[in-house]
């Protein structure tokens, strides 16, 4: 039994709750702090981080305690983790072409490959995973491979989120076929379409 | 510019301990090489991957891109490889109780591409194949 499975056992034998630690995971600029943004104003009212258009924006672990959802009679208190963006690789030249200056973008630079780091290292410690995509992209990278073949190691669950539907290119289904062994829902954090069944399927899903 | 492709034996990469592996493999990368193996990590061995790129990584070296095909396996291999997947003990029981020689690691059978990002520029991957668009 490893330590994580011991607290579940503890927090089971004297009936106490434990909050679900939801980490939110996928590559860059697929909307995950969008997301995050979106279920936390839902249910507290306050947003998680800032979005930008420039790739990794999200260089540190950004936490949201405490997030209540009731879904029908059920109710569960998350602990939202939005991650940094995984990638295999960083070029600081790719973020030159946003008009920021060589010193600030070798700075984004350094500071996205230690939120990778990061983002890795909670992997052991989250207890359910939404693992966003972006619709409009191929899905089938060997980042969504290797995060998704993890998971399953880990044996954390997880739900796949096809993003950024309102877009007139999304092709969810290409996520559905390239991952038919884990729930998929479609939706748009932007503009918060397909969000309730998100929610349901949290309810459904994590643990 | 000239680019290198080696294709190496899974067997010689089996043999390192992950660590030296990680090490070996990013070596030639960061050099200009493109290893081809006819081998695949586990998730958590390329995570690892993944993580020690990250650490490498300077205005030289932007990181890697990977793909792989892992071949599908059933019946007695997909055994083995499940035993593979557990503790060292289990594999060394395994290796004692049927006389079979364990390697030291875990490369599943499949194939696996592992390059500089510097030049490669695309990776194009479904369950069965991918092509890889280089430019240098």
């Amino acid at each position: 039994m490893d330590f994580k499975n011991f607290l579940d056992w503890f927090y089971r034998f004297f009936g106490l709750k434990r909050n679900i630690r939801l980490g939110i995971y996928g590559e860059t600029n697929v909307g995950k702090t969008t997301l995050a943004n979106k279920i936390s104003l839902d249910w507290t009212g306050e947003e998680v981080g800032k979005v930008s258009t420039i790739p990794h924006e999200t260089r540190f672990v950004q936490k949201k305690e405490k997030v209540e959802l009731k879904i029908n009679k059920k109710k569960l208190t998350l602990n939202l983790l939005d991650m940094p963006g995984l990638a295999t690789k960083i070029d600081y030249k790719d973020f030159l072409k946003y008009k920021i200056s060589k010193r600030q973008a070798k700075k984004r630079a350094r500071e996205a490959t230690e939120g990778v780091i990061e983002a890795i290292k909670w992997l052991g410690n989250v207890d359910t995973v939404l693992a966003v995509m972006d619709s409009t992209r191929d899905p089938f990278t060997q980042v969504n491979i290797t995060l998704l073949g993890n998971l399953e190691a880990r044996k954390i669950p997880v739900i796949i989120v096809a993003n950024k539907i309102d877009k007139k290119s999304a092709k969810p289904e290409l996520i559905r076929e390239a991952f038919p062994k884990y729930p998929v829902v479609e939706v748009s954090a932007l503009k918060g379409k397909n969000i309730a069944e998100l929610y349901k399927t949290i309810a459904r899903y994590a643990k | 510019m000239r680019l290198r492709f080696t294709f190496i034996s899974s067997t010689v990469l089996d043999e390192k301990p992950l660590g030296k592996r990680i090490s070996f493999i990013l070596g030639k990368v960061k050099d200009g090489t493109i290893l081809i193996t006819d081998g695949v990590m586990k998730p958590d061995e390329e995570m690892a991957l993944i993580k020690e790129t990250m650490r490498k990584v300077d205005s030289g070296f932007p990181g890697i891109e990977v793909a792989s095909l892992k071949k599908p396996t059933k019946g007695f291999q997909r055994l083995v490889e499940g035993m593979m997947d557990q503790s060292d003990k289990i594999k060394k029981l395994f290796s004692v109780l049927t006389g079979t020689k364990i390697r030291g690691s875990s490369l599943k059978t499949g194939m696996t591409l592992i390059g500089p990002a510097k030049y490669i520029k695309e990776i194009k991957k479904n369950p069965n194949s991918f092509s890889v668009l280089t430019e240098v």
